[in-house]
């Protein structure tokens, strides 16, 4: 039977017990803003006429600012204000999840397999869902949005976004638990051929899943936040 | 040993989760496959409202899912 634990797998660096999902994590980190000093280095010199990396570029930009209005829902008496703030931090919360959990594919075990790095993440959608209702319609607006449809509604809905940040965590975490788990079977009972076409969906599309739906929630969040 | 027997049996009702979320796809998945041929036109409406309703659906399935797999591996292991 495979080793299955939700216990955080330990990592010392000298006496200190850091965790190895914080270092898996801080590799991300490192990787990631490498990478944006040299993207940086190419957007100073980006032209008119989009090529290449920049055509990438625009596409992701462009297509989650699209997807951010469409989820929002344009018009709410301040334009797109909502999506303008939303759409960069999922964007990076989407940038962050893919990274951190597709390192598997490099035998790295992923770093969202540790509950705290979910939670983590959770509560950073959490701030950006409410930071950006803040913004949008004030504090009185965003508490005016708790008691819509009837004021009664109003405990249900106030424990309904408290709630967010854990369900977040607690379903990218599944998540990720579970096709590492199914992985770890299916090793088990069939070590050859079986293991790689079930890798490429459980290590790649399963994971694209779960980024799209972790940039999902929060915009539509937001949506039902300032409607 | 009766309570390895037990755990197993709540494992097993993980089955009862997948039936719900089986039942509700294919509840949503057939009025998504109505409303299309009635109006094919806003496919791409209902493909998203379906892909979301669908991902609400698989994450209860998930739970539950992550339920039996900690009551075999964690409960099972201290028994």
């Amino acid at each position: 039977m495979p080793e299955v634990s939700i216990m955080p797998a330990p990592f010392r660096i000298g006496a200190v017990n850091v965790g190895q999902s914080v270092v898996i994590a801080w590799m991300v980190m490192a990787a990631l803003i490498v990478s944006m000093f040299f993207a940086k280095d190419r957007i100073g010199r980006f032209s008119g006429a989009p090529k290449g990396f920049q055509a990438l570029c625009e596409l992701i930009v462009g297509g989650v600012h699209g997807f951010a209005i469409d989820r929002i829902g344009a018009g709410h008496g301040s334009s797109n204000r909502a999506a303008d703030i939303a759409a960069p931090a999922a964007l990076t919360l989407m940038t962050y999840v893919f990274i951190t959990t597709v390192v598997e594919l490099f035998g790295l075990p992923p770093a969202t397999e540790d509950i705290n790095c979910a939670l983590a993440l959770g509560l950073c959608a959490f701030i950006t869902v409410n930071f950006t209702a803040i913004r949008v319609k004030g504090l009185k607006g965003r508490a005016l949005a708790w008691t819509r449809p009837v004021a009664g509604v109003a405990p249900i809905r106030i424990l309904t976004d408290l709630i967010t940040p854990f369900s977040m965590a607690a379903r990218l975490f599944a998540n990720v638990l579970a096709g590492g788990v199914i992985m770890k079977l299916l090793y088990a009972v069939v070590p050859v051929l079986l293991p790689a076409a079930f890798g490429a969906y459980f290590s790649l599309l399963h994971v694209g899943i779960q980024t799209f739906v972790f940039g999902l929630l929060p915009l539509m969040y937001i949506g039902e936040a300032i409607e | 040993m009766p309570v390895l027997g037990l755990i197993a049996i709540g494992a097993g009702m993980y089955g009862l989760a997948a039936c719900g979320v089986g039942i509700g796809m294919g509840i949503s998945t057939a009025r998504a496959v109505e409303a299309l041929a009635r109006q094919p036109e806003a496919s791409g409406k209902i493909n998203s409202a379906l892909m979301i309703g669908m991902i609400m659906m698989e994450t209860v399935a998930i739970y539950g899912l992550l339920v039996s797999i900690l009551s075999i591996f964690i409960l099972g292991g201290r028994v």
